[in-house]
């Protein structure tokens, strides 16, 4: 009796996103089967990398990493040089000194920063903010519209703001827009539906269903992936297969596996070496358990996830 | 043998004849599983059964023993639904092919990696040896040398000869990675005399799946299978296939754990094994074989590993003890907050974020967060004293400053006065908070407040002599007189033997902040409101809820029950405590008119010697069918129900005076489990049990104006499972009326065109 591999593809699929304009523009979703199954159907679209690039980016101090950008000070100086980084499919602008409880840099510093990135670059962009709701809320409608027609992701919608956030990005200046929740199936269903509400088109709408560095509470983000792929997929629910967008290095470079010091933990080795492997971990856990983007910063593990993806297609 | 009861169950005669000796089919049918009587017992079950048991419950994929660890047993796809059991291993790989300094130092290198993380061991578990050459005695010598290192081994080797030398140089039970579709017979015959658990590889899914059978039809069962392919696309879609055949599909002859070897698809490249690892991690890899295992590799890795592998159903709980943060040493102030390993992250992230040293003390909650802790007694002054004496924090710390979560703000009184010395200070509500709160030292100003109140009131009251009072003592001396208020509302009565649904007004609860302060201040207006609505809106019992009620709890729940009684004709009630002298004393004072007091609540843990309160007592018990967290299936929950049902009984209570609680799930994040737990009620029913439960809870989170909507259509779900009772909130005018309509549905009440008014 020899046996025969029962395949399964699904009815249901992810919507296929166009993001950025041009020669680099790239699709992330577009799947109808779960993460990697190749071998139960082709996967038309591999999952993407992007290059975070921070305000805050001269405080990076790991040393090969500040190789890398030697010699760049402004935002554009960094796209620039993250560009050629090798495996870099799109770009991330993370505007965190934006925070009004922080360095509170003000919004037309930041869309002056977005523009200069949108001039010298061609890839597409992604918008991250400082997560306080009433200052993103006007970053992202200023950034929105300065770069229209750039085909730009903001990054993101949450259920305080998703009217404003939504209106601004999506509707008036015709970007695509991010869905974000935290590890809650239902809310994550719950605001595409009130995006989709606001008259927005699902080909518009990605999701970011919450995040964690591995180690850190990992369960409750890979049961979410499982879940809102599932939905997606086996009961063709149209309002979880929007693709889905993880931000990996804003978690994985703070815990303690990353930032503690030699001196501090001399039996773990160096420190930059384990923050490229959460790095490359976290990123590795995402894509596996259904994001169909990642938002990494280090070229070490940028090169590493690249690699893993391109063996798995 | 893993026989579920509940299988068992179903071929059962279900007659309760009780010949064999158990009150129930069920009842025996659950012995049977635990291995505690013998199916032959029963007169009745037919040998056609007894065999179709055999071949039907066979789990669909083995558990492998290996060293002290287990693999496989899976029986999901995906951890949320049910749990994954079995956490892979990893294993580093050495061979033949390697110098003797080669392997020295990977041997050495792996041992370094060894760490606790959250209660866990963390530590390559094997060593994975290969053998590349003939000559036994080499083989041999490197496998003595992985044996060495006191960790378990798996044997990569296809030469008969070679593997019966280095088995017998290990001297324990190996993995013998060894059997081919052209070595099975030879490898076979070595596993078989060894012990060892026999590894078998083939060059593709078909192959390995006939060498299998081959194995299989042979007699053995003990196997692991090495999915490892040319590509890591191909050893992924091996491994996805084997697990889902076998899951899925049912089909046995994958239902094996397995070995992937990332050697052999990122050789040199530490990075890309970490990624694969990952992979493999949450993807059906048993056995994970890596060049190293660095620390770099392993904090994510085995961060991973313990994630993907916590029971959903159980908190991850960390240690209880004193975390120094910051560089705190025996002068700093102390934070105090539970044991549920996301509040411990996140309130440790937050205070090293404030780079002030402080000592963050974590008392023993069960794995529950703050609140819910302290709603169910597994955090109160009573437990925050018993780690402190536990953990002898007195005598560790001198600085005297303890600071407690916001969120239990109401608890510093009580812990003030367990803790003589201490300057109790109340933190934020919000982890988010606590940096600020930290830097701004606020906790200062706060510290001295609280020393300079406690040497006032040491001033004013010299050392009070404490005596424990009786209940009768207490009665004439601590519970006000109680006064007989017109609300404009009577209670119309309750016949115990009525077999109309039971429903315990939810209302009088110490989580509601006005009940709190009524109760503190035995204030008998806000108390007597609330339960004059419910008694007006038709509940059946009333719930008395009086917190923790630490200090005062017999003398609370006299006033209380008193209290009630006395103004709504002798009402039935509920009584709901941790506190089991308080209930004890309510059950003093009760009337029994309208039927026995509910003790609220016993449960198959800690909380089991309520049902022996209850017995001692003549009260019905709310039996919650759980022990530490929620019970992972019907299995468990109905394994929960007999113990209890059997402690009761042998105690002299009536089967019908344990209502059993099957704990009713929140949709928004258990929307899969929903109708197992009416499947569980229909089990008590079929058993002729009663059962009750915190109904409303299925709606919790979802819109106001849904949750009616949600909560009727789960009643009526559970009255056509035979749920007897309900604990309700009864001026939810729609979920009342579908109980009343039920009600006649079920023939528990005659219908007339008022039926609703009644």
């Amino acid at each position: 009796m020899a046996f025969t591999p029962k395949t399964a593809p699904f009815s249901g699929k992810i919507n296929a996103v166009t993001l950025g304009t041009g020669d680099k523009a790239t699709v992330i979703g577009g799947q109808n089967v779960m993460p990697f199954y190749t071998f139960d159907a082709p996967i038309e679209n591999a999952p993407k990398i992007g290059v975070e690039i921070s305000d805050a980016a001269n405080e990076w101090d790991a040393p090969a990493l500040r190789e890398f950008y030697a010699g760049c000070t402004t935002m554009a100086d960094y796209a620039k040089k993250a560009e050629t980084m090798p495996g870099a499919d799109f770009l991330c602008l993370h505007f965190e000194s934006a925070d009004p409880n922080g360095a509170n840099r003000s919004v037309a510093d930041c869309v002056a920063d977005a523009k200069a990135v949108a001039e010298a670059t061609s890839m597409p962009i992604v918008v991250m903010g400082c997560k306080n709701i009433e200052k993103d809320g006007e970053l992202f409608s200023k950034i929105a519209e300065a770069l229209q027609g750039k085909n730009i992701l903001v990054l993101s919608a949450r259920s305080e703001d998703y009217k404003t956030v939504g209106a601004s990005v999506a509707l008036a200046y015709g970007q695509k827009v991010g869905a974000e929740t935290a590890d809650d199936i239902n809310l994550a269903k719950q605001l595409n539906i009130m995006l989709k509400g606001l008259s927005i088109n699902p080909e518009n709408i990605v999701m970011n269903i919450g995040t964690a560095a591995v180690g850190y509470g990992f369960e409750y983000v890979a049961s979410t992936l499982d879940r809102v792929r599932l939905a997606a997929l086996q009961q063709s629910d149209a309002d979880l297969q929007m693709p889905i967008m993880a931000p990996v290095s804003t978690d994985t470079w703070t815990v303690k596996e990353s930032s503690a010091t030699e001196e501090d933990e001399p039996a773990w080795g160096s420190r930059e070496e384990r923050a490229i492997e959460m790095e490359v971990s976290t990123a590795a856990a995402n894509l596996v358990g259904g994001a169909d983007a990642v938002i990494m910063r280090h070229p070490a593990a940028v090169a590493t996830v690249k690699k893993f993806i391109s063996e798995l297609m | 043998m893993a026989l579920k009861g509940l299988d068992i169950f179903k071929l059962s005669p279900k007659k309760n004849c009780k010949e064999c000796g158990s009150p129930t089919c069920m009842a025996f049918c659950m012995k049977v599983a635990q291995g505690a009587v013998s199916i032959d017992k029963c007169p009745y079950f037919s040998d056609d059964a007894k065999a179709m048991l055999n071949e039907q419950t066979a789990p669909p994929m083995k558990t492998i023993a290996f060293g002290e660890h287990k693999l496989g047993g899976e029986t999901v796809l995906y951890r949320h639904e049910k749990t994954l059991v079995n956490k892979n291993l990893f294993a580093v790989s050495v061979s033949t092919a390697m110098s003797a300094e080669e392997v020295d130092r990977k041997l050495s290198e792996m041992q370094k990696v060894d760490y606790e993380r959250i209660g866990e061991r963390m530590y390559v578990e094997s060593v994975f040896v290969s053998n590349t050459q003939s000559d036994p005695a080499v083989y041999a010598a490197l496998a003595q040398k992985a044996a060495a290192t006191g960790r378990d081994v798996i044997l990569e080797c296809w030469d008969a000869e070679c593997a019966k030398a280095a088995i017998a140089a290990v001297g324990k039970t190996v993995i013998l990675d060894g059997a081919t579709p052209d070595t099975w017979e030879a490898m076979n015959a070595i596993a078989k005399d060894t012990g060892a658990v026999l590894g078998v590889w083939a060059e593709n899914l078909s192959d390995l799946y006939d060498t299998v059978k081959k194995l299989e039809a042979a007699g053995n069962k003990n196997l692991v299978l090495d999915v490892t392919g040319k590509t890591a696309k191909e050893t992924l879609a091996n491994a996805v296939l084997v697990r889902r055949t076998a899951l899925k599909d049912g089909d046995r002859s994958f239902g094996y754990p397995s070995i992937v070897n990332l050697t052999k698809l990122a050789s040199g490249d530490d990075r890309l094994q970490t990624a694969y690892a990952t992979m493999f991690t949450e993807k059906y890899g048993s056995i994970i074989v890596m060049e190293s295992m660095t620390y770099a590799q392993a904090l994510p890795l085995y961060g991973l590993r313990q994630n993907i592998f916590t029971d959903p159903q159980k908190p991850m709980k960390v240690e209880s003890k004193i975390y120094p943060l910051n560089g705190a040493d025996e002068n700093s102030p102390c934070a105090l907050t539970v044991d549920f390993a996301l509040t411990y992250f996140l309130v440790s992230g937050e205070l090293e974020r404030s780079n002030q040293p402080v000592n963050l003390i974590i008392t023993d909650a069960s794995g529950m967060s703050v609140l819910t802790a302290w709603a169910a007694g597994k955090f109160s002054s009573s437990t925050v004293k018993k780690t402190f004496q536990d953990l002898d924090i007195e005598n560790k710390i001198k600085n005297r400053t303890l600071i407690i979560p916001g969120k239990v703000a109401v608890m510093k009184g009580e812990i003030s006065e367990k803790l003589p010395g201490w300057n109790v200070v109340v933190g934020p509500t919000e982890a988010v908070q606590l940096p600020k709160y930290m830097k701004d030292k606020e906790y200062e100003a706060a510290a001295k407040a609280a020393a300079a109140e406690a040497a006032a009131k040491a001033a004013a009251n010299p050392v009070e002599e404490v005596k424990e009072l009786s209940f009768d003592e207490l009665l004439a001396t601590k519970v006000p007189e109680i006064k007989v208020v017109d609300m404009g509302v009577s209670y119309k009565g309750h016949n115990p033997d009525s077999q109309t649904f039971v429903t315990i007004g939810e209302r009088i609860h110490c989580i509601a902040p006005v009940i709190r302060k009524a109760m503190d201040e035995r204030d008998p207006e806000p108390i007597l409101k609330r339960a004059a609505e419910q008694i007006k809106a038709g509940a059946t019992y009333l719930d008395v809820n009086i917190g923790p009620a630490e200090k005062d709890g017999p003398e609370r729940m006299m006033w209380a029950v008193k209290l009630l009684q006395e103004n709504f004709n002798n009402v039935p009630l509920a009584l709901d405590t941790a506190n089991k002298k308080a209930i004890e004393a309510g059950i003093k004072v009760y009337n029994r008119t309208n039927g026995k007091p509910i003790v609220n609540s016993a449960d198959a843990g800690s909380r089991i010697s309520n049902i022996d309160l209850a017995a001692a007592n003549d009260a019905i018990c709310i039996a919650l069918c759980s022990a530490d967290g929620i019970a992972k299936d019907n299995e468990e929950r109905m394994k929960h129900c007999h113990n209890m049902l059997e402690r009761g009984m042998s105690l002299g209570m009536e089967a019908t005076d344990l209502w059993f609680d099957p704990l009713f799930l929140v949709v928004k994040g258990m929307q899969d489990k929903q109708m197992e737990v009416l499947e569980a009620i229909k089990l008590f029913s079929n058993e002729g049990l009663k059962s009750t439960g915190g109904l409303s809870n299925n709606s919790n989170g979802a819109p106001k104006a849904v949750r009616p909507i949600m909560d009727s259509a789960l009643v009526a779900m559970a009255m056509m499972q035979g749920l007897t009772s309900a604990i309700v909130n009864p001026n939810d005018l729609r979920l009342m009326e579908t109980i009343k309509s039920c009600d006649i549905f079920k023939n528990h009440v005659l219908y007339s065109d008022s039926y609703l008014d009644l």
